[in-house]
């Protein structure tokens, strides 16, 4: 994986990019162990530096087990080439196991030290700032300015109990060993293998242990004197159990402090302390084991016992401080108070001394920002696919829509069809137009053939005149003019033939005349049957002024003194404006 | 540090890109979706014209030959062709039974020309003949120039006593192009 830079110097398109390799590359988005504390992994090594020795120890926190860790020594710890070695092999000891992370617990023993609290601070109800304060700018709490703040690390440790002047102070450990730690969790970094970190200070892991260890007299204040290699930390109880003074002294080079005894009186006797329990524990191979005794001998009326801790397997008694950071909750031999009760569960005993450096931790997406990276790629894949399902849809439709014969369709085409079929209309147009006029609605051979079909050879009727017209409505603007046919016939009639003419003075028979002539000359303009169409006959028949009987051998047809009567036989045909047959009234397209 | 730009340009981004690339294909969608329906018209359209151009064109073909017969008639000289025909005809008719008596181009068309834009002509004859023989020669007549409708048409008996013949007068609009 290239070369991290922190976000602060990167765009936020780069910030991005270093985020998605980090998701795409390492295990941080899997693992959740890059975002939880060394003392809650599975497996864990500590180590318990005493300014003397150097222990380490393996434990396997699931099942409980403890074994003795690789050796290391303070020159090693110091030394990056052996250190990078030795985070290896712890790693590769791991990942044998099938672990997935580990843990680095280092006790510090070799030193503690205690720095007081500004004056103006002195308020209970800033602690939770205060503990802030102290890892980040720790100038701005220390009573004591002078203090170099990059050498050293503070922490701030209540004082909960009643009546006490001071709300906490500060515990503080040099950042001699940082380096050792940062470097641990470098090769982890590199080899993608979560490896964290914590540093203790040893006296306080030992202190919210206690529990586990005294049972102090009831009603009465305690002392506890932890006894290191190199110092030796007093802490100061009231009677109930609520710790009130932390201090601590070097020895020097001696076995234990000079003017201990003195000191010891000194504190109680500032403190009101009257024979409290006097606890002894050695927390060292080699430390003073005539301090308790020593004890009895400077306050006779204290109770003076050298305590120590339950043991663990393949751990020495005088190193509890590995067993007492993983425990839970030791059972409770003293009497309940804040000490033992809200500062173990807040912590403030197993605060990390050495962490990573806040630049460091910066670097990387923090567990959150990982979470939501690892989402989003899943939020970003259905966008994607989204957007794919767009295309296809798109896609799909494209496909389905040049398939059809329409979409090849060339517009050309239609015009050039439309106009043909104009002309095609025009030609149509003109057609019916001289149609319409050539239609034999009024023919003058068609018109004779009504005379003899009228008036057969010997029918006992004469005719004389014969007078027929057509002529148009008045109708003007009518696309289609209708138009009159008139027949006036004159003629001469016997008595036996006024039946006939009676006939043909009805409607029916003269129409059954028309479809006669129809059918035989083929002339629709006879057809009496379209709705469209009326004839209307009118008959008149008079005396013959000229008429003379006589007898009936003499009778010629053409004689017109042989007939009785005259007639006028009018028919008048009617063709509407609706019929087949009507005018066109516009000139040819 | 990183969470803003995780938001920005983990699903900001993209949410707008793909927002992007989906208007552009339902923009593009639509478009070609309006560009083939009105394809379909056009082609829907040319369709009908095309089938209807068939339709026509059958019906012409059969009515062309007929047309084109019309158009050159009714194109001619209306006069002319009348007295070459009825020259033609009574060749055909015995001289006895057909005359021809008079025959008037009348100043201005009256009866069916006079409600039709259509030019028309109207001519007035007269003859003499017997019944059969004249209406044979209006059958003939008026077969050959269908574009000669009747308007008038009187038929009286001969002055002359015992003569078989009658006198005819007829008038006819001529449908002129």
């Amino acid at each position: 994986m290239a070369t991290l830079e922190h976000p602060a110097n990167l765009n936020a398109f780069q910030q991005f990019r270093q985020a998605c390799a980090l998701l795409r590359e390492t295990s941080r988005a899997t693992l959740p162990a890059w975002y939880q504390e060394a003392l809650e992994l599975d497996y864990q090594l500590h180590i318990r530096s005493d300014g003397t020795t150097v222990h380490t120890f393996f434990h396997h926190r699931s099942k409980n087990e403890w074994s003795a860790g690789p050796p290391l020594t303070e020159a090693a710890m110091t030394d990056p080439g052996q250190i990078d070695a030795y985070a290896s092999q712890i790693i590769e000891n791991v990942r044998a196991l099938k672990g997935d992370s580990l843990g680095v617990i280092l006790h510090i023993a070799d030193e503690f030290a205690t720095a007081e609290l500004k004056p103006e601070l002195n308020n209970p109800a800033a602690l939770p700032d205060l503990r802030d304060t102290s890892v980040q700018r720790p100038g701005e709490i220390l009573d004591d300015s002078s203090v170099p703040q990059d050498q050293a690390s503070w922490r701030v440790i209540p004082y909960p109990a009643e009546g006490s002047e001071v709300i906490a102070t500060t515990a503080t450990v040099s950042r001699r060993m940082a380096g050792f730690l940062q470097a641990m969790r470098s090769v982890g970094d590199r080899q993608d293998f979560p490896v964290i970190t914590h540093a203790l200070a040893a006296p306080l892991v030992v202190i919210m242990g206690l529990p586990a260890a005294i049972k102090p007299t009831e009603g009465k204040p305690f002392v506890t004197i932890l006894q290191y290699p190199w110092f030796t930390t007093m802490a100061f109880f009231n009677h109930h159990s609520d710790i009130r003074l932390l201090r601590t002294l070097h020895h020097r080079g001696l076995r234990r402090p000079p003017n201990f005894r003195q000191a010891l009186a000194t504190t109680n006797a500032s403190l009101e302390f009257v024979d409290p329990d006097l606890f002894v524990l050695p927390l060292g191979g080699d430390v003073d084991t005539q301090v308790a005794d020593d004890l009895r001998k400077s306050f006779p009326e204290s109770r003076v016992e050298t305590v120590s801790f339950p043991t663990v397997a393949n751990v020495p008694a005088w190193i509890p401080e590995l067993a007492l950071s993983i425990e839970e909750i030791p059972e409770n031999r003293i009497h309940p108070s804040q000490t033992f009760g809200s500062m173990r569960t807040e912590k403030w005993f197993v605060q990390d001394f050495l962490p990573a450096d806040k630049e460091a931790i910066e670097m990387y997406p923090n567990r959150n920002e990982m979470r939501l990276l690892s989402a989003l790629r899943l939020a970003r894949l259905g966008v994607a696919a989204l957007a794919v399902i767009g295309i296809a849809w798109l896609a799909f439709g494209v496909f389905s829509v040049v398939r059809q014969r329409e979409w090849a369709f060339n517009e050309g085409e239609s015009k050039a069809v439309k106009q043909r079929l104009v002309n095609l209309t025009q030609e149509q147009q003109r057609f019916e137009h001289w149609n319409n006029l050539l239609e034999d609605r009024s023919k003058a051979w068609v018109a004779m053939e009504l005379l003899p079909r009228l008036f057969p050879v010997d029918s006992g009727m004469l005719v004389l005149t014969f007078n027929h017209n057509a002529r148009p409505d008045t109708a003007p603007g009518q696309a289609r003019v209708g138009f009159t046919k008139e027949w006036v016939i004159t003629g001469l009639v016997r008595d036996e033939a006024l039946s006939y003419l009676n006939t043909l003075n009805t409607r029916e028979g003269i129409s059954a005349r028309f479809s006669e002539i129809a059918k035989a000359t083929g002339n629709t303009a006879f057809d009496p049957t379209p709705n469209t169409r009326t004839i209307v006959p009118n008959v008149k028949t008079l005396e013959n002024g000229k008429f003379k009987p006589m007898p009936i051998e003499e009778i010629i047809d053409s004689d017109e003194a042989t007939y009785p009567y005259t007639f006028t036989l009018i028919i008048t045909q009617r063709f509407e404006s609706a019929d087949s047959l009507a005018i066109s009234a516009a000139k040819a397209p | 540090m990183y969470k803003q730009s995780i938001i920005i340009f983990g699903i900001v981004i993209p949410l707008l890109i793909a927002a992007v690339v989906i208007g552009v294909c339902a923009y593009t969608r639509g478009k070609i979706t309006s560009s083939f329906e009105n394809k379909v018209l056009f082609y829907s359209g040319y369709e009908k014209s095309r089938m209807a151009s068939l339709a026509i064109e059958a019906k012409l073909t059969r009515q062309r030959a007929d047309f084109e017969r019309w158009n050159k008639l009714t194109k001619q000289e209306t006069f002319s062709l009348v007295t070459t025909n009825l020259r033609a005809i009574g060749e055909t008719l015995p001289a006895k039974e057909f005359q021809q008596t008079g025959f008037e181009r009348l100043p201005q068309s009256g009866g069916f020309g006079s409600v039709s834009a259509q030019k028309s002509a109207g001519l007035k004859f007269n003859f003499r003949g017997t019944y059969r023989a004249v209406q044979k020669a209006f059958l003939e007549l008026e077969t050959r120039m269908p574009n000669l409708q009747l308007q008038d048409l009187k038929i009286d008996p001969n002055m002359t006593p015992e003569s078989p013949l009658l006198n005819f007068e007829v008038t006819y609009t001529a449908w002129e192009n």
